[in-house]
Formats: C-alpha cells, sequence, structure tokens
C-alpha cells in the first residue's frame, strides 16, 4: 500500500503560500483553457446549427460574404433554371429565398452600453422560413410591407433596443421606425444574432433596388455540390456555397483567434509545470530526512516517488477547482455571452459560453498531466535521497 | 514475538573522498545472540553508526559478511534488503524523524501499510503499540503537540508495531534528558526483557550503555574491548 492520501493533503499546507502562489498560477491556466474551450464549444455549436448541406447561399461572382454581394433581379431571375430546388408544400413555389442584409449598431447590454455592435438586419420574404429551417418564430411574425421586424433570440440578449415593443430606427439615414413585434430561435445557430424584416419595406428603406444573396433549399435528392457548380457556371454565372462550407469561411477569424489563445494556453501549461516544478523541488529538498526515515522503514524509491507525484497532482487539482470556479464566477458576473465578427461580414456572430461537466473533467485532467510532467524530476530526486546522509543532516 | 541472532564476520567498510580511501570498519567481527541489548559505544568516527546502518541493511560492506537471523545482507539486493527492513527491524533515531503532518497513530501506522492487513487490524495493533509506550492517550497529537519524551516513545511505538525481531537505536537519548533519558531506556529494557527483542544500541553516553546487557567499545574501525553487565544477566532466546 502507498502512503495515506491523507499525508500527501497535508503537506500541501506545510508551505501554505508557496502552495497558494503556486495554486494561483494553475488557476489561471485552468480559468484560461475552460474559458477558451466553452468558446470554441460554443462557436461549434452555433456553426453546428447552420449546417444544412442542402441549403445553397448564393452570392455575386468574386463576393465572400452577403454585405459584399449584390444580386440584381435578372440575375435573380437566372436561379429558375436551377433543378433540384426543394418546393414548398404549401403553395408549390420553389424554395428560394431572396435577401437583402445591412448593418445596425447596437449597443451591447453587458456593459451597459457603453460599447457598440454591428446587428446583421436581414431584410426576408416568406420564402426565408421555408429555407432556412431552422429558424423558428417565438410568438408573432412581421406583416410584409410592414414597418416591423423580428430579433433573433440570441440577438435579444445581448443587445440593448431590440426588446418587443422596441423601435429600432434603420435605413439610409436612419430615421425609418421599426417596431420590434417578435423572436425568433435559430437551434442556437449564427442568425440567432440578426434582425428580420420584410425584404421589400427593407429594401426601400435603404433605397436598395439589389439583393445581398439568394437562399436555395434543394431537395434531398440533390447533388448540392453539383448544383453550386451549375449555378457558378455560364448560364447563371453567381458563387454558391453550401450553408456548411459559408460558415467555416465566415468563422475564420474566430478560429485563428482561438488558435491564438490556445498557443497561450500552452505557453501558460508550460509555466505551469515549471511553478509545480518549483514547487515540489522545495518540498522535497526541505523533507529529505522525512524520505529517508520512509526508505529506512521500508517504503520503497517507486512508492515515495509515486507520494511526491501524488501530493503534486492534488496541489493541481486544488489549482484546477480554483480555476473552474473562477471560471464559472466570471461567465455568471461578467456575462456568458461572447460576439465577434465574422470573417468578411464585419457583424457579429453572438456565443454563449457554457462550463459543462465534461469541461471542468477535461480541465483537470489537463492539470493533473502537467503535474505529473512537473513534479516526476523532483519525485525521482525524492526517490533517491541517499539515506545515511540524509538521516545524518542536523 | 520473535529475535534474530546477528554476526558479522570481518566486515570492512571503506568509503572514498576525493579518491582517498577512509576506513570506517577494519575487518571487524561480533556475534549477538537473538533476545539480546548490546550497547555499541566508542569517540567519533570510531564506526558505531556504520556498523549500525550494515546491519539495519542501508548500506553494504565493502567485504565481509553480515547475517542476521537466516538472511546473509551481502546477498540481497537493494529491493530485497528495503522489504526485509520493513519486516525485521525497527529503527530508532536520535531525532525520532517523525512526519510532523501525520497524527501520531498515523505515524506508528506508516510501517504497516507496507503489509497486507484490514484497516482494524492495523488500528489494534497501533494501538496495542502506543499502549505499549504509554501514549494511549496521545493517538490524536500531532508531534508538535507532543514533549521531546513522548515524540521518542511514539518513535518507539513505530519501530515496534510490526513486531520486528531486532530493534536498531542510534543515539536514542541523545536529544533528550536525563529522566526522560531514564524513561526512554527503561522502555527499551522492556521491549527487550518482556517482548524479548534484540537490541543493539549506538550511545556516548555511559548511563544509558548501563542498561545494554554487553557493551561493546569500538576504536578506528575495530572491536577494542567489550564488557558484560553484571546487573542485566543475558537471556536465553526463545
Amino acid at each position: 500500500m502507498a502512503l495515506p492520501l491523507s499525508y500527501n493533503w497535508r503537506n500541501l499546507f506545510v508551505r501554505k503560500t508557496t502552495t497558494l502562489l503556486t495554486c494561483l498560477v494553475i488557476a489561471t491556466v485552468v480559468g484560461v483553457f475552460t474559458w477558451l474551450v466553452g468558446f470554441a464549444g460554443a462557436l461549434n455549436r452555433s456553426l453546428s446549427y447552420a449546417n444544412d448541406a442542402h441549403k445553397l447561399i448564393v452570392l455575386k461572382q468574386g463576393a465572400t460574404s452577403e454585405t459584399n454581394s449584390a444580386i440584381l433581379p435578372e440575375d435573380y431571375n437566372k436561379l429558375s433554371q436551377v433543378q433540384d430546388v426543394a418546393v414548398n408544400p404549401k403553395t408549390g413555389e420553389p424554395l428560394r429565398s431572396p435577401e437583402m442584409i445591412v448593418q445596425v449598431s447596437l449597443p451591447r447590454r453587458r456593459d451597459n452600453g457603453t460599447t457598440f455592435a454591428n446587428v446583421a438586419v436581414r431584410g426576408v420574404t416568406d420564402a426565408a422560413f421555408g429555407v432556412h429551417r431552422n429558424v423558428k418564430l417565438l410568438g408573432k411574425g412581421f406583416s410584409s410591407g410592414s414597418m416591423e421586424v423580428i430579433v433573433g433570440e440570441q440577438a435579444a440578449k445581448q443587445f440593448g433596443g431590440v426588446q418587443i415593443g422596441d423601435t429600432i430606427n434603420l435605413g439610409y439615414s436612419g430615421n425609418r421606425g421599426y417596431k420590434v413585434v417578435g423572436y425568433f430561435s435559430a437551434n442556437g445557430g449564427p442568425m440567432e444574432t440578426e434582425i428580420w424584416g420584410p425584404l421589400t419595406t427593407l429594401m426601400n428603406s435603404y433605397n436598395r433596388n439589389m439583393y445581398s444573396s439568394v437562399n436555395v433549399l434543394l431537395n434531398d435528392k440533390a447533388d448540392p455540390d453539383k448544383v453550386a457548380k451549375f449555378v457558378q457556371g455560364p448560364s447563371v454565372d453567381l458563387n454558391a456555397q453550401t450553408e456548411p462550407a459559408y460558415w467555416y469561411d465566415q468563422s475564420k477569424n474566430i478560429r485563428i483567434y482561438l488558435g491564438i489563445v490556445g498557443g497561450l494556453v500552452s505557453i501558460m501549461c508550460v509555466a505551469a509545470i515549471f511553478a509545480i516544478a518549483n514547487t515540489m523541488y522545495a518540498t522535497v529538498a526541505g523533507r529529505t530526512r522525512e524520505f529517508a526515515m520512509l526508505r529506512t522503514i521500508g517504503f520503497s524509491k517507486n512508492q515515495i516517488l509515486l507520494s511526491v507525484v501524488i501530493e503534486a497532482v492534488f496541489l493541481a487539482l486544488l489549482g484546477g477547482a480554483m480555476g473552474c470556479i473562477a471560471c464559472e464566477a466570471w461567465l455568471v458576473l461578467a456575462g456568458n455571452t461572447k460576439d465577434m465578427f465574422g470573417a468578411t461580414t464585419f457583424t457579429t456572430m453572438a456565443f454563449e459560453i457554457k462550463l459543462t461537466p465534461y469541461m471542468v473533467v477535461g480541465a483537470l485532467l489537463l492539470v493533473a498531466g502537467v503535474a505529473v510532467l512537473g513534479a516526476l524530476p523532483p519525485a525521482v530526486r525524492a526517490s533517491r535521497v541517499h539515506v545515511i546522509d540524509a538521516l545524518r543532516e542536523p | 514475538m520473535s529475535a534474530a541472532d546477528i554476526v558479522a564476520t570481518s566486515v570492512r567498510k571503506v568509503y572514498h573522498k576525493d579518491r582517498i580511501e577512509i576506513p570506517v570498519l577494519d575487518g571487524l567481527s561480533l556475534k549477538i545472540d537473538a533476545g539480546e541489548f548490546v550497547v555499541l559505544m566508542g569517540p567519533s568516527g570510531s564506526g558505531k553508526s556504520t556498523l549500525l546502518h550494515l546491519i539495519g541493511g542501508l548500506d553494504s560492506p565493502t567485504s565481509g559478511s553480515i547475517r542476521v537471523g537466516e538472511y546473509n545482507l551481502e546477498r540481497m539486493t537493494e529491493r530485497e534488503l528495503t522489504a526485509w527492513r520493513s519486516r525485521h527491524v525497527g529503527f530508532i533515531f536520535q531525532m525520532y524523524h517523525l512526519v510532523p503532518v501525520l497524527t501520531a497513530a498515523q505515524n506508528v501506522e506508516l510501517p504497516l501499510l507496507l503489509f497486507k492487513m484490514s484497516s482494524a487490524e492495523r488500528r489494534e495493533r497501533v494501538a496495542t503499540a502506543l499502549k505499549v509506550v504509554g501514549l494511549a492517550d496521545r493517538t490524536d497529537h500531532r508531534p508538535n503537540q507532543l514533549s521531546g519524551g513522548q515524540e521518542q516513545r511514539v518513535a518507539i511505538a513505530r519501530a515496534i508495531v510490526t513486531d520486528p525481531d531486532v530493534i536498531l537505536a542510534d543515539e536514542p537519548t541523545g536529544d533528550l534528558d536525563a529522566k526522560t533519558s531514564e524513561e526512554i531506556l527503561a522502555l527499551l529494557n522492556l521491549l527487550n526483557s518482556e517482548f524479548n527483542k534484540t537490541i543493539l544500541m549506538v550511545t556516548h553516553d555511559p548511563r544509558a550503555a548501563s542498561h545494554g546487557q554487553r557493551v561493546v567499545h569500538l576504536e578506528k574501525g575495530v572491536l577494542e574491548r567489550e564488557e558484560r553487565n553484571p546487573a542485566r544477566p543475558a537471556m536465553a532466546a526463545s
């Protein structure tokens, strides 16, 4: 049997200051790590809800996003040549949704309106609700031709002035008041950060006569890549991407950001390894007689080594628990939503970050691994202590 | 209750420092009967502690042989010696070497963790050992809550809790006042006379030496002379 765990646990509190400082280093690593994983998870969750592979997003040739795309009505008409388009079972109309997108600057609620974010306002027709299958009205929708809008759940949570009953100033001169009449969900997908209104009214308000994009829902038998190729061909000559491909490109900036933060976490992990090694070296140096006594009464080198490693793991788990609590506290106090720009749209994608039990377990396993790496060199030293010399130490 | 005899034959131990040979034991031979209480005396550097460490399997002789009971120590690997120590030898140190974060009972329990034993049996053994040393009411005290004498008693309880054949004590009263020293020595006498333990004790203190049945004087790594204590005749080994 190994040394009792109470021995390792209590030894942590012999050097309280060192233990606390090491715990703080580990807590920082875990706090950032869990936040990062939460953010990445939220992003993936959000994008996974915008992964309708049978939906094509059609833009002007050369455009990289809806915001810099302009499709003339005659180009839109060419899309009638596209085969394999799904039809609305009620009306028999092909599910093609011409849409216009503009931006409006809205105050962030999390900092009481100190900062603003660009939020997409999408003009749509009734066809949009058939094409975007994950969009669900929560209550009342807007009426065609009215000055009414509905707001995505995430947008309503994150931004001010877009709650039911509020009026948003839209239009070319920002002087057209649109009343918020309802909310919609998009299963947590990127559209949940948008505001939707009637296409024709919004186009008039913005003096537009071109669409930003056309969203086309294909039937189940269609080969989306083949249809996209046809759209890009000479007869239609527009750019087409499936929805997953489109949003993968749009989230490029966020993935770069996550990569940078991930790199920082890796560097912090290395720092934590050194912090643990330093702490455990100091611990071992102060307890050579104790280890010599344990060797004398019959504990093996491996048992001593394991004991030091377990002590370091306890230290790391203590710090890890502090980090998880700090992360959860941060999410509760500072808000668990985060928004970032899309790669080319300059409109905001918002996410809800959640600290799940899996993330906590993952973070604790990470720091336990860090602890083992950091503790091994001092643990080897402890196990190889020269028994007779150590027993003679004053 | 068990005891083992100790036979050291032509033991030589040489240390090396800066390529210079420093002989500490120079062909020493010594026989200790099972159940005997022998005291090792001699000036500093005479090789007392080195002999104690060799008999305890903490170090190996440069040449010669050491047998404790049925075990020839010079033929055993480091791993075998470690396992042997845990079962057959109890160590008592001058500085007690208790683990400060553990209670008296937990300190005494440490050697038992190396045995396959139920926690109930461990608790029973710990309680018995602490009762033998007179600390049954101090089980939950940490070392810093005990006096020096009490700490040494806990260390003795730790040494005897596995019921070893041999107890090796290195200056066990060196850090204690005269009264407490007498109590500790009386306890060692009890372990020898009542529990029939073979005891080898290193000391500088002639009063402490008077508790042994035989006093062996070392000088420059060889056995200079030995004296039997008429007040404490040797008992027959069981």
